[in-house]
């Protein structure tokens, strides 16, 4: 590439290939039998009690977002792709789709990074959510299209807003845990190059 | 910026062509998979199979870790955990005291039919008839005297424990001296410490020990059997359980349920056969084996 990167730069991407892999095997690891979906009794109400289930988020798509709206530079597309590729052939989901639609997202948000750097949290927040709905809803068409085996809307759904819901925590952990932040005005590389 | 714009146009053509074949190859392998499912899927399982097995190491660490949390978890519910606990055991109460209750019941029916578990220990159960009527002697009637064979000294137990002595044999009725009473003085044996003593009732519902040889061998809850000694009593009757008194003395909680004695049963002891002559039984006169027959029958081997 035309863009010289740093050693610094390496260390992140290679930072971001650790946890992934073990946000994967957080996921796989045969912690219990039971299907990951908690009920929520809710006491009382106007229909009695009622039940909600909760089943936990796509922390890596979250992850990734992050990374991709806040330093672009540590996470060339490449990675993106094979990251969730292995992750669609592993968690047997349909290969290629899902990993597709997530470079696609995050190529936009490539795009953006520059403007998010200006704008406040809640604009970079609204832009990343607005993209999770819109790839979530086609990468479901595009299975109905094909007449595949859908997971139950409503679950989708629940996943799509928690995880739109865990991307400021997970924006705060990587800020603070591991020095992805928004590049100041004029930040350059160890090398002088734009970052 | 502007530079910055500038590099960043400079690389967009080939990086969006290099994003496109990635993309491209990307929905293709979704299509390719739609289309021709098993070959895809064979490659599915070829990677997990080089995938998956490579995390074993790391998923070692990890699993250990969420045990830990859900070790911390189920502290943070030992509060709530302990007070379910004490619920139960509070009711598991109720249901021994229950048992114990039934258990008494069913020994004392069992008296009523007569059932002998021992056939050394034959009783005869009488009915409590009356109270001594003094608050400083305590003692019971019961309703089976010298027409029953009733002999002075026998024991008496309820359905648990022991309760007392005969003291005193009418023809229909006999006295029973309670363990309580100021005269009482039964030879005890303390298990598994195996101390001997004498409990000497003195008119309060727990009798104290006397005579203990070592109390530091002794704990609270220590069972008190009768030890057998002297004769007046058969060893291993189940008196009670030890507790320590307010007045820091040994005192023992008597098993027997004296809040409600109403039928007692008195064993028939046996009374220890005495030998009264024992060369009689050792040596019968005709023979002799000891050294007093060596000269007799030694000399022809000598000569």
């Amino acid at each position: 590439m035309a863009n010289p990167v740093d050693a610094r730069t390496w260390v992140n991407r290679g930072a971001f290939v650790v946890l992934a892999t073990i946000i994967m095997i957080v996921q796989l690891v045969p912690q219990s039998m039971a299907p990951t979906i908690f009920q929520i009794r809710f006491p009382g109400g106007i229909a009695g009690p009622w039940d909600v289930k909760v089943i936990f988020p796509d922390i890596l798509l979250a992850v990734t977002l992050v990374w991709v709206a806040r330093r672009p530079k540590y996470l060339p597309v490449w990675i993106i792709a094979l990251i969730f590729l292995v992750c669609d052939l592993v968690f047997q989901r349909p290969p290629g789709l899902w990993a597709g639609f997530v470079v696609l997202l995050t190529e936009s948000l490539r795009k953006r990074s520059r403007e998010f750097r200006s704008l406040p949290f809640l604009a970079e927040w609204g832009t990343v959510a607005l993209g999770v709905i819109i790839i979530t809803l086609a990468n479901r068409f595009v299975l109905a299209i094909v007449v595949t085996p859908l997971a139950p809307l409503g679950l989708t759904l629940v996943q799509m807003i928690l995880t739109i819901a865990v991307y400021p925590l997970v924006a705060l952990v990587a800020h603070y845990l591991f020095g992805v932040s928004k590049a100041a005005p004029g930040e350059i590389g160890s090398r002088g190059q734009p970052i | 910026m502007a530079r910055d714009k500038n590099t960043e146009d400079f690389v967009t053509p080939v990086r969006r062509l290099l994003v496109g074949v990635l993309l491209l190859g990307l929905f293709g392998l979704f299509l390719i998979w739609r289309i021709d499912s098993p070959r895809v899927e064979r490659f599915r399982s070829a990677v997990t199979d080089k995938v998956v097995p490579s995390f074993d190491w790391v998923a070692t660490p990890i699993n250990g870790i969420a045990n830990l949390i859900s070790d911390f978890q189920s502290y943070q519910q030992l509060v709530a955990q302990n007070q379910d606990l004490r619920r139960e055991l509070q009711q598991m109460k109720a249901w021994k005291e229950a048992a114990v209750q039934l258990e008494q019941e069913n020994a004392k029916l069992l008296d009523l039919n007569n059932v002998s578990l021992d056939p050394q220990l034959t009783v005869v159960t009488g009915v409590v008839i009356a109270d001594s009527g003094s608050p400083f002697r305590q003692s019971v009637l019961v309703n089976v005297g010298a027409r029953d064979g009733i002999i002075d000294g026998w024991p008496t137990m309820d359905g648990i424990g022991l309760v007392g002595r005969i003291a005193g044999v009418g023809q229909e009725t006999s006295r029973v001296m309670l363990l309580t009473d100021t005269s009482s003085r039964i030879p005890v044996t303390i298990q598994p410490s195996g101390q001997k003593a004498i409990l000497a009732g003195d008119n309060t519902l727990n009798p104290p020990l006397e005579f203990l040889e070592d109390t530091a061998l002794i704990r609270p809850g220590d069972r008190v059997v009768s030890s057998g000694d002297g004769g007046v009593f058969p060893a291993d009757l189940l008196v009670g359980q030890v507790a320590l008194g307010t007045d820091q003395r040994l005192r023992v909680r008597l098993s027997a349920d004296y809040q409600r004695l109403e039928f007692l049963r008195v064993l028939r002891a046996q009374p220890h056969e005495t030998i009264t002559d024992p060369g009689g039984l050792l040596t019968p006169e005709a023979e002799f084996f000891g050294p007093a027959a060596l000269p007799t029958t030694a000399v022809p081997a000598d000569g």
